[in-house]
């Protein structure tokens, strides 16, 4: 047998019971945090989280266990706990008409290529680098905080299906930015590199932390923090709407990827992350957005947060398009939701997105890269063809109801557009709108050369919880006739 | 997990050398989690982790390594093996490190156990139960049962230990859409959580759940954008406390102006003179002891009388700005929280409202202009119209944008008699310790923006 990466020891438990199937799903994740606040290093924070989760499969159920003891022993208690919950689900659970059995598939897959891109520097050259950007942050005495952190992680997988390798893969996750926020009196402006959420997140090496500007970034972040301060606050009512990539991120994230989950639509999540909008008949010939409008699922753009060969349920991932010249064409589905709806007479083409957090929680139908697929209209054609607008840029508040519709959002930069031309810098702009209707007011979209490939390593859900990673690559996008609206 | 504690102390103990302090905190969980959706299982199994966040202190140079121990039985052995190369990282990061400033560690041996009454859960009897009683009912929910455990040892002696069982059961009752209010979705919402399995006071719950749901049965109404009278549940209530949680109490949110509570603390503005929020361990939601294994005090005083009383001042943060601590963990968000009730009893809640708004409960609460305390988020579940004093009908989800001054201030009209008691129900990376006790609030207007 060939050893799994994330270095398995022991030998995968078999069947507790005849006929059943067993999964093994090995996670190995080290991670380092870098800070330096108030241009005061902070002690280094290290990170290894090694476990895993074993599935067993009966006909009509299946249950798991995650353990972090990788002995012989440990793992045969593990498989023998989540066959008494397999049994307990075949009695009471949602599988009817389906052979839970057959839905894990043994044949190995080649190794994926190890997404870790190029070498990183040295722990004191990383955080050589944050000091240098933290004291370009604190020149001007309105600046009250500034930060300079980044968070890599390095995840080596392995999925084995009866004993056997089905799929491994290593990764790296690069999480880099910066913060920095101006105050005078009671307003006070944060601005940031990718986002206070880290934004801009990427896998990769030292490619990733050169892309996301933070090297001379610190200088930008604080010009941009005072130019805030000073600014009005954002006009409110109806006008066209800019969206910058950072901020699109935020609107694919929560008002087409969320929505467009399977489990979400089948129910699973209506007492917690919520439903749907969206329901099994629409696919195929809603209109979801103008015909501008195309979005992809696509795991394989290089760098992109949420790139992976292989589901964690052992599905192997490919690009497909979810919404195409505006019309809905299928789900974020994993497998298993795709038998469930079949079962109900609803067979979808779905999408390799069985994910989990870790190996101490089960995979769930999550977006993982989900994108707006570039138009043809260069960034300087938009700006032109707005007569009164807003740009915005940099997502900094979200908020949407559980059936993904009635959604308001907010950013940290604005900036007016006025016959034509950007104008001035406006504070605390915000929008609101409806999913159902927002994107069919999609006018433009930008070309290829304006995309940014960008994601969130904070996507919540499930119960229990899960913080996943996903990325999402978007141009900017033009709205005709949003409500905008500034803060105070 | 006593023992898999104890071993960890050990190791530690044995493992320092001259001149170090070695320190752990311990989060374990032994858990069994079962999601339901129309009353049958989607999903079930168990997760056993136990993470040691381990601390070398060196002089003046300190490292964090937080490490999955190998199970929750390992004994000393395979936690030394595991410990081992952990430490050997550390040494070598605090050897490059520089030393830290805001440096402040726990040398006593302070001990303490606070175990909690261990509790028991059968996996069988509890699905049979609710699947029982929900009968027809499209009952949608998710249990996580079983002991999670706080703790805090060090080579210099500290052994704190904390230890809670609960079988916490979150569901709720959805109705079929109505098709007429453009598939507006109907549903209430319930909870059960004890320290064992109860399956009648289970069944109890739900039954009261359907019956509650019988309301939700009338015709959705939609309303239009403006100002309503409104009455907050006790949850939901909760859940615009919890939000000042966000950055708001955190003394060191408030020096990097990012606190909502900026004006408040800086005499500017106040709130209700019955609005009154501690932090107060006396809730018995969560540990003595903060992450860094200082002793907590028993209450702190957050808002008294609508005025600024303290901020949550971790021991770092006290060093970075010469304050004086008062026990709060290095995130300086309350674990333990109590807002005082007033003097509104529940069966004259209704009547008070009039016509207006119940709100049961309050969904994805954002800031949308956090320096100035303006909040927004969506109604969620049973929230029905009210007119003279009597349900009418339940509304469609509404968002809300509203200032907490205002919400927490002059909108303030009335507080219920009584407390609810909400442990925290989070189970993101672990589940949660931690909850909010909160009254009901009467406020004269809530505004509805979409």
């Amino acid at each position: 047998m060939t050893r799994p990466s994330a270095g398995l020891a022991a030998a995968v438990p078999s069947a507790p019971s005849p006929g059943a199937r067993v999964t093994v799903r090995v996670v190995d994740d080290v991670a380092e945090r870098l800070l330096v606040r108030r241009s005061i290093v902070h002690p280094i924070e290290i990170a290894r989280d090694r476990g895993a989760m074993v599935t067993v499969w009966r006909r009509g159920g299946v249950g798991y266990c995650a353990t972090a003891d990788l002995t012989d022993a440990g793992l045969r208690d593990a498989a023998e706990v989540a066959d008494r919950w397999a049994v307990i689900l075949e009695r009471h659970g949602v599988f009817d008409g389906l052979d839970l059995r057959e839905l894990p598939d043994a044949t190995p897959l080649p190794a994926a290529p190890g997404a870790t891109g190029e070498p990183m520097p040295s722990r004191a050259e990383l955080l050589g680098l944050l000091r240098v950007e933290s004291e370009a942050m604190c020149a001007d005495p309105r600046i009250v905080s500034w930060a300079a952190r980044l968070q890599v992680t390095r995840r080596e997988q392995s999925l084995l299906v009866d004993g056997v390798v089905r799929s491994q893969s290593t990764q790296r996750f690069v999480e880099p930015n910066l913060e920095a926020t101006a105050a005078d009196g009671p307003v006070s402006q944060t601005r940031s590199l990718g986002g206070q959420y880290r934004g801009f997140c990427r896998q990769g090496g030292f490619e990733v932390i050169r892309a996301s500007g933070l090297v001379g970034g610190g200088a930008r972040v604080t010009r941009e923090a005072l130019e805030l301060l000073a600014a009005p606050e954002c006009p409110s009512g109806p006008t066209d709407l800019l969206l910058m990539p950072d901020q699109m991120m935020l609107q694919i994230h929560e008002s087409i990827g969320h929505p467009l989950e399977l489990d979400r639509i089948l129910g699973d999540e209506r007492n917690f992350a919520g439903g749907s909008f969206v329901t099994l008949d629409m696919f195929g010939r809603y209109a979801y957005g103008s015909p501008l409008l195309d979005v992809s699922f696509d795991p394989g753009v290089p760098g992109e947060l949420a790139g992976y060969a292989v589901d964690d349920d052992g599905e192997a991932a490919r690009k497909v398009w979810l919404i195409r010249e505006g019309i809905l064409q299928r789900p974020l589905g994993g497998a298993l939701s795709r038998a469930r709806a079949a079962a109900r007479g609803v067979p979808l083409e779905g999408t390799a997105n069985a994910r989990a957090v870790g190996w101490h929680r089960p995979p769930i139908d999550r977006m993982a890269n989900l994108n707006v697929e570039p138009g043809d209209t260069p960034f300087d054609a938009m700006v032109a063809s707005v007569e009164r607008g807003v740009l915005m840029r940099t997502n900094v508040s979200w908020s949407i109801d559980d059936a993904r519709n009635k959604f308001q959002f907010g950013c940290e930069w604005g900036q007016l557009i006025v016959d034509g031309r950007l104008g001035a810098v406006v504070r605390n702009p915000g929008y609101r709108g409806v999913s159902a209707t927002f994107w069919r007011s999609l006018a433009a979209v930008g070309d290829a050369a304006s995309v940014e490939v960008l994601g969130t390593p904070y996507c919540g859900k499930g119960e229990p919880g899960q913080v996943v990673r996903v990325g999402h690559a978007s141009p900017p996008c033009l709205f005709r006739g949003v409500d905008v609206f500034g803060g105070g | 997990m006593r023992a898999l504690f104890d071993a960890l102390a050990d190791v530690l103990a044995e493992r320092a050398r001259p001149g170090e302090l070695l320190a752990a905190t311990l989060e374990a969980e032994g858990s069994e989690f079962v999601r339901f959706n129309g009353a049958r299982l989607r999903q079930a199994g168990r997760v056993e982790r136990a993470t040691a966040r381990l601390r070398l202190v060196d002089g003046e140079r300190q490292a964090f390594f937080a490490l999955t121990l190998p199970g929750l039985a390992a004994g000393r052995d395979a936690v030394a093996v595991a410990i081992d190369p952990a430490l050997a990282t550390l040494r070598e990061a605090v050897a490059g490190a520089s030393p830290d400033p805001l440096l402040d560690v726990l040398r006593d041996a302070v001990v303490s156990d606070d175990d909690g009454a261990h509790g028991r859960f059968d996996r069988a009897a509890f699905v049979d139960a609710v699947a029982h009683a929900a009968g027809g009912a499209d009952l949608v929910g998710f249990c996580a049962a079983g002991p999670i455990v706080r703790g805090f040892c060090s080579s210099a002696g500290s052994r704190q230990w904390f230890r809670r069982d609960r079988v916490a059961f979150d569901w709720s009752i959805h109705l079929p859409v109505d098709a007429a209010a453009g598939g507006a979705r109907k549903a209430v919402k319930a909870s059960w959580s004890g320290e064992s399995l109860d399956t009648a006071a289970i069944a109890s719950a739900i039954a009261a759940s359907r019956a509650d749901a019988a309301v939700m049965a009338r015709p959705v109404v939609r309303l239009s954008p403006g100002e309503y009278r409104a009455l907050l549940a006790p949850r939901a209530f909760a859940d615009l406390v919890e939000m000042l949680s966000w950055g708001g109490f955190s003394a060191r949110a408030m020096r990097a102006g990012q606190s909502p509570l900026a004006r408040l603390a800086r005499g500017e503005a106040t709130l209700s003179p019955s609005f009154d929020v501690a932090e107060d361990l006396d809730a018995g939601f969560a540990p003595a002891f903060q992450s860094d294994g200082h002793p907590r005090p028993r209450r702190v005083a957050l808002i008294e009388r609508g005025r600024h009383a303290a901020s949550l001042v971790s021991p770092r943060t006290a060093r970075e700005f010469g304050l004086a601590s008062n026990g709060a963990s290095e995130s300086e968000a309350p674990q333990s929280l109590r807002v005082a009730c007033g003097q509104l009893p529940r069966h004259e809640a209704l009547a008070r409202l009039g016509d207006g708004i119940v709100v049961s409960n309050l969904w994805y609460l954002n800031w949308s202009d956090r320096a100035a305390g303006r909040v927004t988020g969506m109604t969620r579940f049973a929230c029905l119209r009210i007119e003279g004093g009597e349900p009418v009908a339940p509304i469609e989800a509404m968002r809300f944008d509203d200032s907490i001054y205002r919400l927490f201030g002059d909108a303030l009209e009335a507080l219920g008699d009584t407390t609810a008691r909400l442990p925290a129900e989070d189970t993101y990376d672990a589940r949660a310790v931690g909850g909010t006790e909160a009254p009901s609030a009467l406020l004269s207007a809530l505004r509805f923006t979409l």
